[in-house]
């Protein structure tokens, strides 16, 4: 249920619209919630700005933001970080990204370098209520913690697997299917090794035996027996061509200029707009599995906005934030507070569509799950040999 | 026939101080935002990377430069060098035809209209036009249908696209206006004059060609070569959208680089680039004089 305007406001004008529909369409302004000495309810005081600097899929949109400002208390001036977590990690180190922004969120994997150099600050966990339902497996990502501490906040989360053209690949459950000769010229991955490189070595572990411990954080020797699987298939022309981008990845879907490729599974739901026939396929190997981490950014503490922060990230687990960008982009926020709050605002949500898409992503975590890193030991020779497989 | 001077140069004899004064906010800019990035890049090139901080430390090193031939590095300079001479070579060709058309045969109006339409495509973003190539060129694109539907093949080129020619097809495309502009501005300063005028010495079109047309627009001919280089060099848009599987140029390697923090490589990688165009340039500029393209601007 929405709330109303205010504990006995006169009727009128007020009392047929809801605050929230107030607020997202925009006629109380930022005047209106800075209005505290008035004895307004909490979120319609003044508002503790936090510059949140993430991924574009994190985005919300004005209005959202607007929601989630009365809401919370806090008031986000989003900025896309472009996504590519090793710019983000370069700015963080060498540009002044920590001098404009308060809190980052990047896929996982670097929270352990940035907290080791002293560019991020832990959470303190206890000022974050809503911790508490974001869902067990989600807080045990290995990549979250260093030295004990908290350092990333699972945020966003899903896994990825390939994408196949139904009539064209027939059934597909394997990861072998890229590296099938059959399917030469047919196939694509992803122009970053951060998955590709994964992707490759779950395929290679549990199909084809091979020593690898741990896809997401190769040793020298499990990287350069992976980097050589791939340099020979790429050689051998098996793949049409690398993919960068969202809208990269669905054209060559959308055009069947690949059959069958890595990618990401909101690319199969735009094909099939476009009318391509495609799905996602389950690998018996299993998923790549990823998570968007919030971060506190060092510069954050020292000025001051470590509150803020928390109250953002407590915020982004109260449901609202989860239902609106399930809404927009299919993208699921840790926690069950998300249908919760949809049954409470069936007005402004699907309770059933919510539900489904926290159950779809549950069972993809219910299997065989290999952790994106973005940042493993080895990052640099990942680098070296991404060039030599550029070259071959 | 004496040296005329341009209007700069005359006026800098007599206001020398004047003049300098004038120039020293120009001065000031070129110094500041590109020489001293520029020293700064060349000497971090010579750092080494400091895991520590994530950062880089004055630990003096070629290492980086070492780097550059491992790995396929040098294979990346030399592929971008030699899809940059292409993509350079192709479009100067295309465009001492087009631009005879405006710089000569053109009066002020239509000239003006043809060096405008040519401006088009950079009406949009390089991202839009590589990515346009893919649908012209690709497995279901209008090249293909039209080929298939024609008879001429019975499945679709694969090469069209993901390949070095769609590469250099798309990267010409774009480039194409780079050279036309400075080869219309040689082509507008032969004086038609001197046209005629060997004409009435019995010249034919050959040797008009050959003996007046070609030495006056020359410089302009390698100083479009040259923009077109130079941009081609630096590109990644079209190497990434239409190239294959893991196609590499300069830029793509600095970016891969970046991408794990490796400043001192990246910072190299840069420092080799500045350096081998700036001595390209001084050499063409040497031995075809280009600064001659400026002379009728009084420059």
């Amino acid at each position: 249920m929405a709330h109303s305007i205010g504990n006995g406001s006169p009727p009128g004008l007020f009392s047929q619209l809801t605050r929230r529909q107030l607020v997202q369409n925009g006629l109380l302004g930022p005047g209106a919630l800075a209005v505290g000495s008035l004895g307004l309810p909490r979120a319609a005081r003044a508002l503790d700005e936090i510059n949140f600097w993430a991924t574009g899929t994190l985005d919300i949109g004005d209005d959202g933001w607007r929601t989630f400002a009365y809401d919370s208390g806090v008031k986000v001036e989003f900025t896309d970080n472009g996504n590519d977590p090793g710019p983000v990690v370069a700015k963080l180190a060498a540009g002044n990204a920590n001098d404009i922004y308060d809190v980052a969120g990047l896929q996982g994997g670097s929270e352990k370098e940035l907290a080791r150099r002293g560019l991020i600050a832990p959470w303190d966990i206890s000022q974050i209520q809503n911790y508490a339902s974001v869902w067990q497996w989600a807080k045990d990502i290995p990549y979250l913690t260093h030295d004990g501490k908290v350092y990333g906040i699972p945020t966003v989360i899903n896994a990825d697997s390939i994408i196949a053209i139904r009539d064209k690949a027939g059934s597909v459950d394997s990861y072998g299917v890229i590296f099938d000769p059959k399917l030469k010229g047919k196939t694509a991955m992803e122009d970053a090794w951060i998955n590709s490189v994964i992707f490759t070595a779950i395929y290679l572990k549990n199909s084809e035996n091979a020593k690898i411990a741990e896809p997401g954080n190769l040793t020298a020797d499990e990287l350069g027996l992976v980097m050589e699987f791939l340099i020979k298939h790429k050689r051998d022309r098996q793949f049409r061509t690398f993919w960068n981008g969202w809208e990269q990845g669905l054209q060559l879907l959308a055009n069947q200029e690949v059959w069958v490729m890595t990618g990401w599974e909101p690319i199969v739901y735009a094909a099939r707009m476009r009318g391509v026939d495609c799905y996602y396929a389950v690998p018996r190997e299993g998923y790549e599995g990823w998570a968007n981490n919030t971060i506190l950014l060092k510069s954050a503490v020292v000025r001051g906005r470590t509150k803020a922060a928390h109250q953002l990230v407590n915020a982004l687990f109260s449901g609202f934030y989860g239902c609106k960008l399930g809404l927009l982009r299919g993208y699921v926020v840790p926690t069950d507070n998300n249908v919760a709050y949809a049954t409470a605002h069936a007005n402004a949500f699907d309770p059933a569509g919510v539900r489904k898409l926290a159950d779809h992503v549950k069972q993809k975590f219910a299997g065989k799950i290999y952790w994106q890193n973005t940042r493993p030991d080895n990052f640099q020779l990942y680098e070296t040999w991404w060039q030599r497989l550029r070259n071959a | 026939m004496p040296h005329e001077p341009g209007l700069g140069e005359s006026v800098g004899a007599r206001w020398r101080p004047a003049g300098f004064l004038l120039a020293l906010p120009s001065l000031a800019v070129f110094v500041g935002v590109g020489f001293i990035p520029l020293a700064l890049i060349a000497t971090w090139s010579f750092w080494s990377f400091d895991p520590d901080t994530y950062w880089i430390k004055p630990a003096w090193s070629f290492a980086s430069y070492a780097a550059l031939l491992d790995n396929g590095r040098a294979t990346v300079f030399l592929r971008t060098a030699g899809l940059a001479a292409l993509t350079a070579t192709a479009s100067t060709l295309l465009a001492v035809p087009a631009a005879a058309v405006v710089g000569l045969l053109s009066g002020p109006r239509r000239a003006a209209l043809l060096l405008a339409l040519f401006t088009i495509p950079f009406f949009t973003s390089g991202l839009v036009r590589a990515f346009a190539w893919r649908l012209v060129l690709g497995r279901q694109g209008v090249i293909n249908n039209a080929l298939m539907s024609l008879g001429i093949v019975e499945t679709p080129v694969e090469w069209f696209l993901f390949s070095d020619f769609a590469v250099l097809l798309g990267m010409v495309a774009a480039y194409l206006p780079f050279a036309i502009i400075p080869i219309v501005l040689a082509f507008a300063r032969i004086e038609h004059s001197v046209i005629r005028a060997s004409q009435d010495l019995g010249a034919g079109f050959w040797t008009l060609l050959a003996t007046i047309v070609l030495p006056l627009v020359l410089p302009g001919i390698v100083a479009g070569f040259l923009f077109v280089f130079v941009v081609a060099v630096g590109t990644s848009m079209e190497v990434q959208l239409l190239g294959g599987a893991g196609a590499s140029s300069i830029s793509i390697m600095i970016n891969d680089v970046l991408r794990v923090v490796n400043f001192p490589l990246a910072f190299a990688i840069a420092t080799v680039v500045i350096t081998l165009l700036t001595v390209l340039i001084i050499i063409a500029n040497r031995a075809l004089r280009l600064s001659r393209l400026f002379e009728s601007l009084g420059i």
